[in-house]
């Protein structure tokens, strides 16, 4: 990021390498249509290139990147005055190391759909990009715990979505 | 390398054309420090130009420096809370906004309720149209050169929620400009306080997230 900061261009191809896919992937959670998620991750990218001067080289990068696609996703949401559908599309998410054995991947993504907003975003976050939840408290702009309790809310809704869900079946192939 | 991880060809264009080299942003306490010479000339510039007010051997140094020390402190410390919202991954939570509103009407309404005990001085019924146009006009107008490098330090930034950055900076400037000014205004009645400095600090803070939000 630095070495992009000082106006290199393959400093930059090798950030689009690193970030992209985790970036596709958030930005499809938040807005929960494909069509649209190619062209937010570009104006993602174009964002990052005007505001590369914000970035702090002490910061990890990633938390910065987040940041300004969350924003894109929520401007772009806004700007066609509309919520993410509920049971919308969501991307092709990783399976959740703590969330695996409560079903399979296409219960669990059908778990993540149904769930509240914020809590999806904390549980992905942290769950399937890592991030700590300090991070995600600056990221999102709320506390530390508050950031926790909403993965742990998230947690404990998707344990009750695929326990009561019927259809959800867990890696051994028994109904939940 | 995978291909299908190589930035589109228009996005690449479009980066490489603009990729002059630039310096990273300095934390936000570092940055803050800009203020300082501004702060320092909206401290001293009203009892300086204008007059002292006439009741500071009444208050004692506490009341009168010491408490609009405290006024600048915290208006430079609100400005670096607004530097920090402005870059993106470190927003503050809801919670601190939350502090930093009740800080600045906490430390205010103390300020103005000590200096009542102290040393009340109302409002002549006659002069109450003049004196409130002059505090209002006075701590505004005063307020505007803070506000100005305040949102041109944001702007450097990246803010993602530009009116509560433009907010912020509204309320330290306004603090930063009150604190000078509240050493020439001697009326230390509440309602001439709260109706008039408070009333202009709330007015630059309308101001700054309303030029913020033009990007």
């Amino acid at each position: 990021m630095v070495a992009y900061q000082q106006g290199d261009l393959t400093a930059f191809d090798r950030l689009y390498r690193q970030l992209a896919p985790c970036l596709r992937g958030y930005l499809g959670s938040l807005v929960r249509d494909p069509a649209r998620t190619p062209d937010l991750v570009q104006e993602t990218f174009l964002q990052l290139h005007r505001s590369r001067r914000a970035y702090r080289p002490d910061l990890p990068v990633r938390p910065w990147a987040f940041a300004i696609a969350r924003n894109v996703a929520l401007m772009d949401m806004r700007s066609r005055s509309r919520r993410p559908q509920t049971g919308g599309e969501l991307p092709d998410l990783p399976v959740l190391p703590e969330a695996a054995a409560l079903g399979d991947r296409e219960a669990l993504r059908h778990a993540l759909a149904a769930l509240n907003d914020e809590r999806r975003e904390a549980i992905l976050l942290h769950h399937v990009w890592g991030f700590s939840f300090a991070e995600i408290a600056r990221l999102v702009g709320v506390t530390t715990s508050g950031a926790r309790l909403r993965s742990s809310r998230g947690m404990a809704d998707l344990r009750t979505a695929l326990s009561n869900g019927g259809a959800a079946t867990d890696r051994s192939g028994v109904r939940w | 390398m995978n291909d299908r991880e190589a930035p589109p060809l228009a996005l690449r264009e479009a980066v490489a054309r603009d990729l002059e080299p630039m310096q990273a942003l300095a934390p936000p306490h570092v940055r803050a420090l800009w203020m300082v010479p501004v702060a320092l000339v909206l401290f001293t510039f009203a009892p300086a130009a204008l007059s002292v007010r006439g009741d500071t051997q009444k208050l004692g140094f506490l009341l009168s420096w010491g408490a609009s020390f405290l006024e600048t402190a915290l208006g430079l410390g609100i400005v670096a809370i607004a530097l920090r919202e402005a870059v993106p991954g470190t927003l503050i939570s809801r919670r601190i906004i939350s502090l930093v509103w009740a800080l600045a009407i906490g430390t205010v309404t103390l300020i103005t309720i000590m200096t009542w005990r102290v040393s009340p001085t109302p409002l002549l019924q006659d002069g109450l149209g003049f004196v409130w146009r002059v505090c209002v006009a006075g701590t505004f107008v005063s307020a505007l050169p803070a506000l100005a490098l305040s949102l041109l330090l944001i702007r450097r930034a990246f803010p993602l929620r530009p009116a509560l950055a433009g907010a912020l900076c509204g309320v330290g400037s306004g603090l930063l400009a009150d604190s000078g000014w509240r050493m020439f205004c001697h009326f230390t009645d509440p309602a001439h306080v709260f109706g008039a400095h408070i009333l202009a600090i709330a007015a630059v803070t309308l101001t700054g997230a309303a030029f913020a939000r033009r990007r």
